[in-house]
């Protein structure tokens, strides 16, 4: 299985050591050395890359900003006073559904057609570190996340007539980005599980409805077991709706409690990917050797 | 100086062998292909050259350094073409080639690289409304948009349309002028005919031959009469009618005795007042050199 540490460190096995036949800056035993670029500057392009990739997904657009721009201006329509207490866990749960769909749903979904079609595979062999890669993925999913989430703030602004102090904004986009950064990365931690790209679109749907729907972003639920209220708050999507709904509230950021599983879910699914992360695409039983290779094409 | 050296290579998946103690060294800046039917072990043997896959035994350096450890700097020496393309279909030519192009600090123009594989009208079009054969384009662009010492190409004009066919090959033959090293993996004849200064032929897992490609042909058995005959020609004599290939209007007759079949065909053509221009002997061609070597027993006739 390939993970992430089989390519991590340029110049550099995974545990750090020079390569046979290399010097430690990176020059073959034989012929030139090769000047490479700074890595910020491959970092800014592997973000404005990522960020190009899922600007043009429609899925992310749809299903990130117009439905719950649209779900968001329909709740507001109903209502003739409101007040940002019976607003709040709307607009939150809101925020929260658009962060799961760009950050979770959209993300791991592309990241599983881009390994499928070979994509990931000619990142593997290119000059650019995995963690490049990564990190470029990561912060445009935060971004757009964030973009998105202030988006849907203008728009409750507008249908409602509420106002949003700078503080409750920016602590509603920083808790987002935490949001996001758990979502990301539970996402590329599921990956390995998908087998194709025809299945990354319903096994994802399994996660994001559920998730989206128990920790009562598209509308509160009542009724629910206590030991599934209680599931809910371990998961990443009711932290978030939690945090941004008592920012509105003029509460603190975000609980401890919320931070903690955020946290948690942010590491765990980064140390899985590391561990676990497939580059090459899945192949069908029928075209492996024998004793699962996974090197069957044409040998 | 070797820009490959593979030694004693062997890979195993479980019970079955997919490459035997292959052996051979590429020199700096030739272009060797590597020919084989499928399951020979052509594609195991090239993407552990390529760093994908680990042998099971035996030792493989490329560039002077070991493909599984070696880091950032060294796959900044490699260019690859995958066996499938393998593109971002939302982005414009353009944008895939700066994106990959920011990864080496000595890369190419972009615009040069849309010059060099022949694309500056489709500049600005997405890469999932680009044909097979333009995508086929695209991938050899990212390979070679940083200047790579060593270029891997595995099957890469496999699905284009012959104009598509020629236009790749063309690019690669700048690239060779230019004294890149080039491991290529093709089905093609022709194409390792055209391309390649050596050829590895692979059966087996095993190497069957390691020659130039006229030295491959020479060793493909006894000399061939061939003779493309006029569409108006009368039905050949029995002895030779079974060597014409229909689709070709084509005569092509492996003879062990070239006098007594060259008086036979003589013969006839006197016989029908057929012009016999563009008459031909000579060695076997590189497919029938090829097919000659798969299909021995034992695989191996010659090492170059």
């Amino acid at each position: 299985m390939a993970d992430i540490a089989a390519q991590t460190a340029p110049g550099q096995t995974a545990q750090g050591q020079t390569a046979p036949g290399q010097t430690a800056s990176g020059q073959t035993a034989q012929g030139r050395p090769r000047r490479l670029p700074g890595l910020g500057p491959v970092l800014a392009t592997q973000v404005r890359y990522s960020l190009t990739m899922l600007i043009r997904n429609p899925r992310a657009l749809v299903a990130g900003l117009v439905l719950p721009g649209a779900l968001l201006a329909l709740q507001a329509g109903k209502a003739e006073h409101v007040t940002m207490a019976a607003a709040a866990p709307r607009i939150a749960g809101l925020i929260a559904f658009s962060a799961a769909a760009i950050a979770f749903f959209t993300h791991a979904n592309t990241l599983v057609i881009a390994r499928e079609e070979g994509v990931l595979r000619r990142w593997r062999v290119s000059p650019l570190p995995a963690w490049a890669y990564f990190a470029g993925r990561i912060v445009a999913a935060t971004l757009l996340t964030v973009a998105a989430g202030l988006v849907l703030v203008f728009v409750a602004m507008g249908m409602t007539g509420l106002h949003f102090s700078g503080h409750e904004i920016a602590g509603l986009l920083a808790d987002d980005v935490l949001g996001a950064l758990a979502l990301v990365a539970l996402g590329i931690a599921l990956t390995p599980l998908i087998t194709s790209a025809q299945a990354a679109q319903p096994m994802l749907m399994l996660i994001y409805f559920p998730l989206v729907i128990l920790s009562g972003e598209v509308g509160s639920i009542t009724d629910l077991p206590h030991w599934l209220t209680t599931t809910m708050t371990y998961l990443p999507a009711q932290p978030l709706v939690d945090a941004i709904s008592g920012v509105l509230h003029g509460g603190a950021l975000m609980s401890g409690h919320d931070l903690a599983v955020l946290a948690g879910w942010t590491v765990g699914g980064l140390l899985i990917s590391y561990r676990f992360f497939q580059w090459d695409p899945h192949r069908p039983a029928h075209a492996r050797r024998p004793e699962g290779s996974t090197t069957a094409r044409s040998a | 100086m070797s820009a490959i050296v593979v030694k004693d290579l062997v890979k195993r998946y479980g019970g079955f062998t997919a490459v035997q103690d292959v052996s051979f060294e590429v020199a700096a800046g030739q272009v060797t292909a590597v020919l084989g039917p499928n399951g020979a072990g052509k594609t195991t043997t090239i993407e552990i050259l390529e760093g994908f896959q680990a042998p099971t035994a035996g030792t493989v350096r490329v560039l002077g350094a070991d493909p599984r450890t070696a880091g950032r700097a060294w796959r900044a020496r490699i260019g690859l073409v995958l066996q499938a393309t393998s593109l971002d279909a939302q982005l414009t030519v353009t944008e895939a080639l700066t994106v990959f192009g920011s990864l080496y600090a000595d890369a190419r123009r972009v615009g040069e690289v849309i010059d060099l594989i022949d694309l500056p009208e489709d500049a600005r079009t997405r890469i999932g409304a680009l044909s097979g054969g333009q995508r086929r384009r695209v991938d050899l662009g990212i390979a070679i948009i940083g200047q790579p010492e060593m270029l891997f190409l595995d099957e890469p004009t496999t699905g284009l349309d012959p104009e598509a066919r020629r236009r790749l090959w063309s690019v690669v033959e700048n690239l060779t002028a230019g004294g890149t090293t080039v491991l290529l993996t093709t089905h093609y004849l022709d194409e390792a005919q055209h391309l390649a200064s050596r050829v590895i032929v692979l059966a087996d897992g095993r190497v069957a031959a390691d020659a130039s490609p006229d030295q491959l042909r020479a060793m493909g058995g006894v000399p061939v009469i061939r003779y493309r005959l006029p569409a108006s020609a009368p039905q050949l004599p029995a002895s030779l009618a079974g060597y014409l290939d229909p689709a070709k209007n084509e005569l092509s007759l492996p003879s062990a005795d070239v006098t007594a079949d060259l008086s036979a065909l003589v013969w006839w053509a006197r016989e029908n007042h057929v012009d016999l221009t563009g008459l031909e002997v000579g060695p076997p061609s590189l497919e029938d050199a090829y097919l000659a070597l798969v299909s021995e027993p034992e695989g191996v006739l010659a090492h170059g």
